[in-house]
């Protein structure tokens, strides 16, 4: 085209331009698509799959700097692991020691956020306890029987329906929601996450925040010791009519509200002061439970 | 010499300083002795961790050199790779933050756990004096020296992660001096304590994340 268009000389300078748009487009459109394969190449996701065999309370622990991990109970004994790659530039490095395994995303050079990226999918047998990582989450687990812990910065953590287990949460401001829990040993540490914890009751629960919102609503079991402290964030515990607690309440520069009548304490470790702590029984006072904010604002409010 | 006399002079006391006054102090009040025992203990501990840097990069790269002859590693990138432990790689001369911030961890809460009474208490219940260098303003110096440090390593390494760790470490320094006031102005309250001690926990926790060798 562009040829014709010289041959027909200096008369013709629509036909020219025309040309050299026309072919100005195509060489965009090769561009285009070369660009496009190399992101493909470079972006195309890898979907791996391993499988171990492991004896009875095996331990996981699975580190991914980036992309989220969810795990969930298998049949038997089995660990079944399946993991999406987002590109080349990250590998997965595996080991088996016994019952114990080593997963971890491996970052090469030139890896991101987004090419870094891996999505686990986990399968353990229900005893197994597993330690998971991820700077950006979410992390999740359900239904399992062994000791969990899960740490990330910025990570959501999400753990429902275990039973008789360790719960170790941390996060820097990741949000965390543990929803029935049974017989737990939870202990929760944020900076600035909200922290929501709902029909969580075991032999000691402790949740310890600087900035972040405390939430619970459950029962407070029938015999454990319950910790919720923050800085600034509020705390509000919501409990059934028939709770049975011997509570502690004490914002030492915002206000506490009790919707609950209860028996006052004689001996507190520090004055009580009307509107901004409260000691007292509930029931028949079979958990102990402490909320404490330094400028936070506490509720115990009845469901 | 009482025991707010003596501790003015702490610092001179851990420098060496052997004067008769302060000796005599020493031996006859058991509060100060072993408050200048920990402190010594604290500060040998991380003079110790200062000077377990790793070896130079020659030798990481002789270990390194044999290991792939064995093909026990592989080239997963070009640039230069030592073998040391994740954490240095990564950090560096920061790695060593995390253990000092929990060696100061475990010397707060031995601080913070020793029993108060007669001049001491009375001591941690008047006002910082102005001008003097009380173990309370150089901790205060030395954390805002580590702030800094941790935080422009986090701009190294992870630089869109930076403001989130700077915000997180205001609020838990906030806490931290609100947690210490009120156990200035209330020292026998155990629930000040246990917010100072939260405080402190919380602050290591964030150094760890920030230093954490696994992580972006």
């Amino acid at each position: 085209m562009v040829q014709g268009a010289e041959g027909c000389g200096a008369h013709q300078p629509q036909t020219v331009g025309r040309g050299l748009m026309e072919s100005m487009q195509r060489v965009t459109k090769a561009a285009v698509v070369f660009l496009v394969c190399v992101g493909i190449l470079t972006f195309a996701e890898t979907r791996k799959e391993y499988r171990f065999t492991v004896g009875p309370k095996a331990s996981i622990s699975i580190v991914n700097q980036y992309g989220p991990i969810s795990v969930k109970p298998s049949p038997g004994n089995q660990v079944v692991i399946t993991a999406i790659l987002r590109s080349d530039k990250v590998e997965i490095d595996n080991d088996q020691s016994g019952s114990r395994i080593d997963i971890k995303s491996h970052l090469l050079t030139g890896a991101t956020a987004d090419n870094g990226r891996v999505d686990y999918q986990v399968l353990i047998p229900a005893d197994a306890s597993i330690s998971m990582q991820s700077a950006t989450g979410p992390l999740r687990a359900e239904k399992l029987g062994g000791d969990l812990t899960l740490e990330g910065a910025g990570a959501l953590v999400d753990v429902r329906d275990v039973s008789n287990v360790h719960v170790h949460v941390k996060t820097m401001n990741g949000p965390v929601t543990l929803t029935n829990i049974q017989e737990g040993h939870v202990e929760i540490s944020s900076v600035s996450g909200d922290v929501t914890l709902s029909s969580v009751s075991g032999r000691l629960v402790q949740v310890s925040s600087t900035s972040g919102k405390i939430h619970y609503d459950g029962d407070f079991g029938s015999g454990g010791e319950y910790s919720l402290t923050s800085h600034s964030g509020d705390i509000d515990a919501t409990i059934p009519p028939d709770a049975s607690v011997d509570v502690t309440a004490r914002s030492i520069r915002g206000l506490v509200e009790n919707d609950f009548p209860f028996t006052p304490k004689t001996h507190t470790t520090f004055p009580l002061v009307a509107g901004s702590s409260f000691a007292g029984t509930i029931g028949k006072a079979a958990s102990s439970v402490v909320l404490r904010t330094f400028s936070g604002k506490i509720r115990l409010k009845k469901r | 010499m009482t025991c707010a006399e003596f501790q003015q002079e702490l610092p001179d006391v851990l420098e060496g300083a052997s004067r008769a006054e302060l000796e005599a102090h020493l031996r006859s009040c058991p509060n100060c002795s072993e408050l200048v025992s920990d402190l010594k203990a604290i500060s040998e501990q991380a003079h110790q961790l200062r000077e377990s840097e790793e070896p130079s990069p020659r030798v990481w790269k002789s270990i390194e050199a044999a290991l792939r002859q064995e093909g026990l590693i592989r080239d997963v990138s070009t640039e230069p790779r030592f073998l040391a432990p994740a954490s240095r790689r990564r950090w560096g001369p920061a790695a060593w933050l995390v253990p000092i911030a929990a060696v100061l961890m475990v010397g707060m809460v031995l601080f913070i756990n020793r029993p108060l009474s007669g001049p001491i208490a009375q001591r941690s219940r008047q006002p910082e004096l102005g001008g003097i260098s009380t173990p309370a303003s150089m901790s205060a110096r030395a954390s805002n020296d580590d702030d800094r440090q941790v935080l422009s390593e986090v701009e190294r390494h992870a630089p869109l992660m930076k403001s989130a760790y700077e915000d997180n470490l205001k609020n838990v320094n906030a806490y931290i001096r609100d947690a210490q006031s009120s156990v200035d102005q209330n020292p026998d309250d155990g629930d000040a304590r246990q917010y100072l001690m939260q405080a402190y926990e919380q602050k290591a926790m964030l150094y760890e994340m920030a230093l954490d060798r696994s992580l972006p």
